[in-house]
C-alpha cells in the first residue's frame, strides 16, 4: 500500500488505473494549492476552526452556558483565568467562543451544502436548455437578487420564527441566486462546445449531460465563489444573531454575543470585541482560501 | 435505396432579419460501404448537412433517411448506435476534465454494452494508442492524439456510418497521413460507410469514391474519384478550386492588385 | 536598414515536476518586410515562438532571449504601457484556434468594434471599417456575421473574422498562427492576397505559421523548419522541395495528391537524432 501512495505513483504520467488517475489529479491540485501562501494561511485558519469545534469540550475551561458567581465574576477583564474576560452573566467568553465555533461551522457547512447544489442546478439547467425554462428560472433568480441578502433573510426568519435552524434555512434560501447566475454564465460559454455536441451524439440524456459534463466545468468557479461568500454568510448569520433572530440566548453564537456586549462597549470592551475578532479572523480565512482556489483553478486571472 | 438518402434538404437558422439559409435543397445518396466526400466553399453548409443528419441542426424541408427509414425529430438511441460523428476541432471536441478512459467508457455505459474494459482497450489499440494513454487527460495529448481519441469514441459503439467533419484540417502533414491511413484501414476492415467533409481536394481524392461540390448552400456538381484524378470538372467553381489547389501564385496577388 | 524584427536565442520553458522543460530551444532569425514561414509538426513550438515575441507566453511559462528587437526597440523589458501601444496596433497576432480566441458570449461585431474604435474617429466610421474588413476577407454577408455569435459561424468564417480583427489596426508586423487551416483553397487564396498586398504595398512584416507545405512554398519568401523546439533548417521557400533535412523531406511525402498515389500514405519515421 505504501508503494501505491508514493509520490511517483501519484504523479505518474501514465496512470495505470482509474483510481490512480483520479487521486493523481487531486494530488496535483493540492500541490498547486500548497505553493499558494495566502491559500495555506486561509486553510490553516479553517482547519483550526474545525479543530476548535471538535475539541471545544476539551479546550474550554468553563461551561459556556452556565455562568460563574454573578456577584464576583461578572464582566471581568481578560486575565489568566478568563483569557478573554467574562460577560454580564459571568460566563467565560473564551469558552463561549470555542463552543460558538460549532455554530459557525454548522451554519457555514449547511449553507454550502444546501445553496451550492441548488444554485448549480438552477444555473446549469437554465443555461443548458435556454428558451422559456431559462426565462422562468432566471426571473425567479432576479427576484431573489433584487433584495439585499440580510433583508431577505430577515423576512424569511420573521416568517419562519427565530432560531438558528430557521436562520440557516433563510440564509441558504437567499444565497443560491448568485451561484445560479454564475453557473448559467459558465454554461452559456460551454453549451455550444463540440464536446457537448459529441456526448449528445452518443445518445446521452439531458440529465446525464448536465450532471456529468456541464456541472463539473462550472464547479470550480462556483466553489471559489462559495468560499469567498463564506465570510458574507458568517456575517449574515452574525447579523441575524445580533438582531436577535438567529441563535437564541443562551446559545454562544458569535453575532448574538456581540449584540449582548454592545451595552457595555465603552466600559467593558472585551465582551463585544472578542467575538468580533473571531468573526473577522474566520471570514478572512475563507477569503484567503477562496482567492487561492481561484488562482489554482483559473490560472488565467493570475497575474 | 442507399445507406443514406438525402432528398431536397434545406436548413434554416433563426427568424426574420437574422434568418440564414445554410442549406438550400441538397440531394445525394450514399451506398453501404461507400465513402462520399463533400467539398466546398467555407460557410457553404457542409458541416450543417452532417449536423442535420444527426439532428443537431433544424431541418426545414426535405427528407433524410438511414437505410430506408426516414429520420424525423429527435433521433433515437438506436440511431446513435448506427451513426457516429467526428468533429472538426480536436481541441474542442474532448471534455477537458475527462480522462480518455471516461470518454470511451461513457458511450458504452449509455448503451449498456458488456465487457467495457476489454472494449476500451481494443478501441485504443485500433487507433494506434497504447494502454498508456488510457488515463490521460486531453491536455496531455497532442492534436493528432486527441483526434485519434475522438475517432476511437466514434468507433467504439461499432456504428455503420461515420460522419467526418474535416477530421485532419487541424493536423500537420505527418499526423494527417497517420489519421487518414487509420480511417482507410477501419473502413475496409469493418465495411463502414463514410461521409467526409473537407476543404482539401487531395484528402477527398485520397479517401472518397465520389464527391459533391457545394457552394452557397447548394450542390453545384458531383464528381467521381476518376474525374478528380483527371481534373475534369464542368462547373466554374470546381475548376477554380482545382486550380487553387496548386498553391499560391505570385500572379494571384499581382493580378488582383492591379485590378483593384 | 535595420530589420523589422530581430530574434536571437529565444527560449521558452514550462516548469514540470522534473525541472523546466524547454519547448522552444534557441530560435534565432531576423525579419525584414517580407513573408517568413515557420513550419513544423504539431508540438514543435511554432505557436510558442509566436507568442513569446509578443510577450504572451502563458504563465507559468517563461521566455528568454539574447536579443528581441522590434524596429530597434528592445521588447525583452518593455513596460506594460509599451506593450499596450505595440500589441494590436503595431504587432498583431492571429491566434491558432479562432473558436477558442473569440469570446463565445459576445457578437463578432462588438469584438471587431473594440479594435476599430481605436483607429477611427466616430462609431459609424468604425463600423464601416469593420464591415469593410469582413468583406475583404471574403465574407459573403458581412452585416449578418457582424451581428452573429461565434457559434453561429462556420469554422472558416470564425477564422476569417479573427483575421479581420487583427488587420483592422494595420499593423507593421503580423504574426499569423495557422490563419488559413479551416479555409477552402479559393478563400485561402483571397486571404493570402490581402496579406500579400499588405507586405508588398505597405511593407508589413509577416510571420506565417503553418503546417501546409504546399501553401508555404508558393506563398512565402523564406521558411524556417522547426522540430522539437529548434530550427532544423532555413531555406528559400521556392527551394522547399529540395530540402536537406530528412524531416522536411518526409513531410512532403506524407501529403495525399489529387492525382491519386500510394495507399496507405507514407508516414514519417521519426528519429531521436533530430531532436538533439
Ligand atoms: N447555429 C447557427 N445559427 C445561425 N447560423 C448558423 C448556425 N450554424 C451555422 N450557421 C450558418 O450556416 C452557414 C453554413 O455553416 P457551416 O458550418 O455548415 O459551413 P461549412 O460549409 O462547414 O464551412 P467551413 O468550411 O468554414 O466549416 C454559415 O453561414 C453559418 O454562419
Ligand atoms: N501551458 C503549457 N504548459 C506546458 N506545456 C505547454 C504549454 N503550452 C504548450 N506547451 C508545450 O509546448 C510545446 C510546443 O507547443 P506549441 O503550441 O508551440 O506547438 P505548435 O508547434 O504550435 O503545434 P501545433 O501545430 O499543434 O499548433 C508542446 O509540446 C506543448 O505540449
Ligand atoms: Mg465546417
Ligand atoms: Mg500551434
Amino acid at each position: 500500500m505504501t508503494l501505491y501512495w508514493s509520490r511517483e505513483w501519484l504523479l505518474a504520467e501514465q496512470p495505470a488505473s482509474r483510481r490512480q488517475a483520479r487521486v493523481g489529479q487531486a494530488y496535483r491540485t493540492w500541490l498547486a494549492l500548497r505553493t499558494n501562501r495566502m491559500a495555506m494561511v486561509g486553510l490553516t485558519i479553517i482547519a483550526l476552526l474545525i479543530l476548535m469545534a471538535i475539541f471545544a469540550g476539551v479546550l474550554a475551561p468553563f461551561d459556556p452556558i452556565q455562568g460563574g458567581d454573578l456577584r464576583t465574576e461578572r464582566l471581568q477583564p481578560p486575565s489568566w483565568t478568563h483569557l478573554m474576560g467574562t460577560d454580564d452573566l459571568a460566563r467565560d467568553i473564551y469558552s463561549r467562543i470555542l463552543y460558538g465555533s460549532r455554530i459557525t461551522l454548522m451554519v457555514v457547512s449547511l449553507v454550502a451544502v444546501i445553496a451550492t447544489p441548488v444554485g448549480l442546478l438552477v444555473g446549469t439547467i437554465a443555461g443548458y436548455f435556454g428558451g422559456w425554462i431559462d426565462n422562468v428560472l432566471m426571473r425567479i433568480t432576479d427576484i431573489f437578487l433584487a433584495f439585499p441578502q440580510l433583508v431577505l433573510a430577515l423576512a424569511f426568519v420573521a416568517a419562519l420564527g427565530p432560531g438558528i435552524e430557521n436562520a440557516i434555512i433563510a440564509i441558504a434560501i437567499t444565497s443560491w441566486p448568485p451561484y445560479a447566475r454564475l453557473a448559467r454564465a459558465e454554461t452559456l460559454t460551454i453549451r455550444n462546445a463540440d464536446h457537448i455536441a459529441a456526448i449528445q451524439l452518443q445518445g446521452a440524456s439531458s440529465a446525464r449531460i448536465i450532471w456529468g459534463h456541464v456541472v463539473p466545468l462550472c464547479l470550480s468557479s462556483v466553489i471559489v465563489r462559495v468560499t469567498l461568500d463564506m465570510a458574507g454568510i458568517i456575517l449574515t448569520a452574525a447579523g441575524l444573531g445580533f438582531l436577535g433572530l438567529g441563535a437564541q440566548p443562551p446559545q454562544p453564537e458569535w453575532g448574538a454575543m456581540i449584540a449582548g456586549g454592545r451595552q457595555f462597549i465603552i466600559d467593558d470592551w472585551w465582551v463585544a470585541t472578542m467575538p468580533g475578532i473571531a468573526i473577522f479572523v474566520v471570514s478572512l480565512g475563507f477569503n484567503f482560501l477562496g482567492d487561492g482556489l481561484r488562482d489554482v483553478f483559473d490560472p488565467k486571472v493570475r497575474k | 435505396m442507399g445507406m443514406i438518402d438525402i432528398t431536397d434538404l434545406a436548413v434554416t437558422f433563426g427568424h426574420g432579419a437574422a434568418r440564414v439559409q445554410a442549406v438550400r435543397g441538397i440531394s445525394f445518396s450514399v451506398q453501404r460501404g461507400e465513402s462520399y466526400g463533400i467539398v466546398g466553399e467555407s460557410g457553404s453548409g457542409k458541416s450543417t448537412v452532417l449536423r442535420a443528419l444527426v439532428g443537431l441542426a433544424p431541418v426545414t424541408k426535405g427528407t433524410l433517411a438511414l437505410d430506408g427509414d426516414t429520420l424525423i425529430g429527435r433521433r433515437s438511441k438506436a440511431f446513435y448506435r448506427r451513426v457516429q460523428m467526428v468533429f472538426q476541432d480536436p481541441y474542442a471536441s474532448l471534455h477537458p476534465r475527462q480522462t480518455v478512459d471516461s470518454v470511451l467508457s461513457e458511450p458504452l455505459a449509455i448503451h449498456g454494452f458488456d465487457d467495457r474494459e476489454g472494449r476500451v482497450a481494443r478501441a485504443l489499440d485500433d487507433v494506434g494508442l497504447g494502454l498508456g494513454f488510457r488515463f490521460r487527460y486531453p491536455h496531455q495529448l497532442s492534436g493528432g492524439q486527441r483526434q485519434r481519441v475522438a475517432i476511437a469514441r466514434a468507433l467504439i459503439l461499432e456504428p455503420e456510418v461515420l460522419l467526418l467533419d474535416e477530421p485532419t484540417s487541424a493536423l500537420d502533414a505527418s499526423i494527417q497521413a497517420e489519421v487518414l491511413n487509420l480511417l482507410d484501414r477501419v473502413r475496409t476492415e469493418r465495411g463502414l460507410t463514410y461521409i467526409l467533409v473537407s476543404h482539401d481536394l487531395a484528402v477527398v481524392a485520397h479517401m472518397c469514391e465520389r464527391l459533391m461540390v457545394m457552394q452557397h448552400g447548394r450542390a453545384v456538381e458531383e464528381l467521381s474519384r476518376a474525374d478528380l484524378h483527371a481534373r475534369v470538372a464542368t462547373h466554374e467553381y470546381t475548376r477554380t478550386l482545382l486550380l487553387a489547389s496548386e498553391g499560391y501564385r505570385v500572379s494571384d496577388g499581382a493580378a488582383q492588385g492591379a485590378a483593384s | 536598414m535595420t530589420p523589422l524584427l530581430e530574434v536571437e536565442d529565444l527560449r521558452v520553458s514550462f516548469p514540470t515536476r522534473h525541472g523546466r522543460t524547454e519547448v522552444v530551444r534557441g530560435v534565432s532569425f531576423s525579419l525584414g518586410r517580407e513573408r517568413l514561414a515557420i513550419v513544423g509538426e504539431s508540438g514543435s513550438g511554432k505557436s510558442q515562438t509566436g507568442r513569446a515575441i509578443l510577450g504572451l507566453t502563458p504563465p507559468p511559462g517563461k521566455a528568454t532571449a539574447a536579443r528581441l528587437n522590434f524596429e530597434g526597440q528592445d521588447l525583452r523589458n518593455a513596460t506594460p504601457k509599451q506593450w499596450r501601444d505595440l500589441r494590436g496596433r503595431r504587432i498583431s497576432l492571429v491566434m491558432q484556434d479562432p473558436k477558442f480566441s473569440l469570446n463565445p458570449v459576445m457578437t463578432i461585431g462588438r469584438q471587431l468594434m473594440e479594435a476599430a474604435t481605436r483607429t477611427s474617429q466616430t462609431r459609424a466610421e468604425a463600423k464601416d471599417h469593420a464591415l469593410a474588413m469582413l468583406e475583404a476577407v471574403q465574407i459573403r454577408d458581412p452585416l449578418r456575421v457582424f451581428k452573429a455569435y461565434p457559434h453561429e459561424l462556420s469554422g472558416g468564417m470564425g477564422q476569417r473574422a479573427m483575421i479581420a480583427m487583427m488587420l483592422i489596426p494595420e499593423p507593421d508586423l503580423l504574426i499569423a498562427d495557422e490563419p488559413t487551416s479551416a479555409l477552402d483553397v479559393t478563400v485561402q487564396i483571397e486571404v493570402l492576397r490581402i496579406l500579400d498586398r499588405l507586405v508588398t504595398d505597405r511593407g508589413m512584416g509577416l510571420i506565417f505559421i503553418s503546417h501546409d507545405l504546399r501553401l508555404v512554398s508558393s506563398f512565402c519568401d523564406r521558411v524556417l523548419v522547426m522540430y522539437a523546439g529548434k530550427v532544423v533548417e532555413e531555406l528559400r521557400a521556392s527551394n522547399l522541395a529540395q530540402a536537406q533535412h530528412p524531416y522536411t523531406q518526409g513531410l512532403f511525402n506524407c501529403l495525399p495528391k489529387i492525382e491519386g498515389g500510394i495507399r496507405p500514405l507514407p508516414t514519417l519515421q521519426r528519429d531521436a537524432e533530430w531532436a538533439r
